[in-house]
């Protein structure tokens, strides 16, 4: 096979499967199209994964190589998050206190997975220097975690009462994202250097910002189209007031049940 | 529950999600960058693709839209719409001189990097949403449940 057919099989129609199989299984009310979503999903994910492998010559295959690096820190944030949640007062299938232990043991094993990836030796090599989108996706997670804390401590505050714990917890969670962008931009790790850390820190807020503003005109596109087509639709029918009669009905039919007398009586 | 407006309560959680980010970058712009250089190009690199993305994603919910509402024609006026404005955006960025190419020797080679490079980005703010939702989650999953107290009539 040609490579640049082996690039369009193994990763632009693997991505292609991993967004229209996510839609599917998302948005999908059929079974069998949500099962299938789920395959393509899966399938497409692992063919991205595989690229080192299948499509060692390409440069996107580094891509690749970054999703296979943050599995294992992702499962187990994740799956630890997900134990901790369901073992505290859930009605039904709660789990139990070593499930609880577990999750919070994973959930530090897999935040110091993520910060040994910056400052220790496990950074994500490819194929001989530090994989490119490692660059990207460090900054933007660490941006992500100190907009989310914040506006999650905005959010706790504004519709919780009582909420100090959930407070605190954001607090700290934010606080250690600016520590960890501080850190980064100001000392040398084993493999990455503080003032590429910096800058490649300010192209990932770009990065966000431009996608953020794509986003919301394409949004807004269709926003006026769907007020175009809305505003085409005739107005509904409006029906006529309820007369004396139907109002005599209702009052009867709400005592009968709001009355305070049961049927024995 | 605040008794302040949707409006104040929208512009305060916006505040809250973009100052503390906006002055961490303002610091180490100040501490640790020689040079802006590039930024302005990723900006509307990202700007582009997530505009193309996006509207690939919502062309498809506009084909539901028009089928349930039986305006067969929404999805193509959608469609124009922004071809038209997906091509003035990147006539009038083209137009700022070798504005949107970086390292890469070709128009599709900086498009398929352009795609990947905001694939990272999804992925670096899924996994952070994932973080602090499930952190906030398991909070409030494990406080200790709480009496409803009624007022004696």
């Amino acid at each position: 096979m040609e490579e640049a057919t082996q690039a369009f099989v193994f990763f632009w129609l693997a991505g292609l499967c991993v967004v229209l199989g996510a839609m599917l299984a998302f948005f999908s009310k059929v079974h069998w199209q949500r099962r299938l979503g789920t395959t393509l999903f899966g399938a497409g994910f692992l063919s991205l994964v595989l690229t080192p492998w299948t499509l060692s010559f390409s440069p996107s295959s580094a891509f690749g190589h970054l999703l296979g690096s943050l599995v294992g820190p992702a499962v187990l944030l994740g799956v630890g998050l997900y134990q901790i949640a369901f073992s505290g007062n859930v009605p039904v299938g709660r789990l139990s206190r070593t499930d609880r232990n577990v999750g919070v043991a994973m959930v530090v094993v897999g935040v110091l997975w993520l910060e040994a990836m910056h400052w220790w030796v496990l950074t994500p090599t490819y194929p001989s220097e530090v994989n490119r989108y490692w660059y990207i996706f460090w900054p933007t997670m660490l941006l992500g975690v100190l907009a989310f804390s914040s506006a999650g401590y905005a959010v706790v505050g504004l519709v919780g009462e009582e909420r100090q714990q959930e407070q605190r917890l954001m607090l700290v969670s934010g606080t250690l994202a600016v520590v960890l962008l501080l850190m980064g931009s100001l000392f040398d790790g084993p493999n990455v250097q503080h003032q590429r850390f910096a800058s490649e820190l300010l192209l990932a807020a770009a990065d966000i910002f431009g996608a953020i503003v794509g986003a919301a005109v394409a949004v807004l596109l269709f926003a006026v189209v769907l007020a175009f087509y809305e505003a085409q639709q005739p107005v509904p029918q409006r029906l006529d007031p309820p007369s004396k009669d139907q109002l005599e009905q209702a009052s009867q039919i709400i005592a009968q049940h709001v009355g305070g007398e049961t049927e024995d009586e | 529950m605040s008794d302040s407006s949707p409006l104040r309560s929208f512009a305060r959680l916006g505040a809250f999600a973009l100052v503390p980010a906006t002055m961490v970058l303002l610091l180490v712009w100040w501490t640790s960058v020689d040079s802006t250089d590039g930024t302005l190009v990723r900006f509307t690199n990202a700007l582009l693709t997530s505009f193309t993305f996006v509207s690939f994603i919502l062309l498809m919910t506009l084909f539901v839209y028009g089928d349930a509402r039986k305006r067969p024609l929404a999805p193509l006026l959608g469609m124009l719409m922004s071809v038209l404005l997906g091509v003035a955006m990147t006539v009038y960025f083209l137009s700022q001189g070798e504005l949107l190419m970086e390292d890469n020797g070709s128009v599709r080679a900086q498009a398929l990097s352009n795609l990947i490079r905001l694939g990272t980005t999804v992925i670096g703010i899924g996994l952070a949403a994932m973080v602090v939702a499930g952190i906030l989650f398991a909070s409030l999953m494990n406080a200790p449940p709480r009496a409803i107290l009624f007022e004696e009539e």
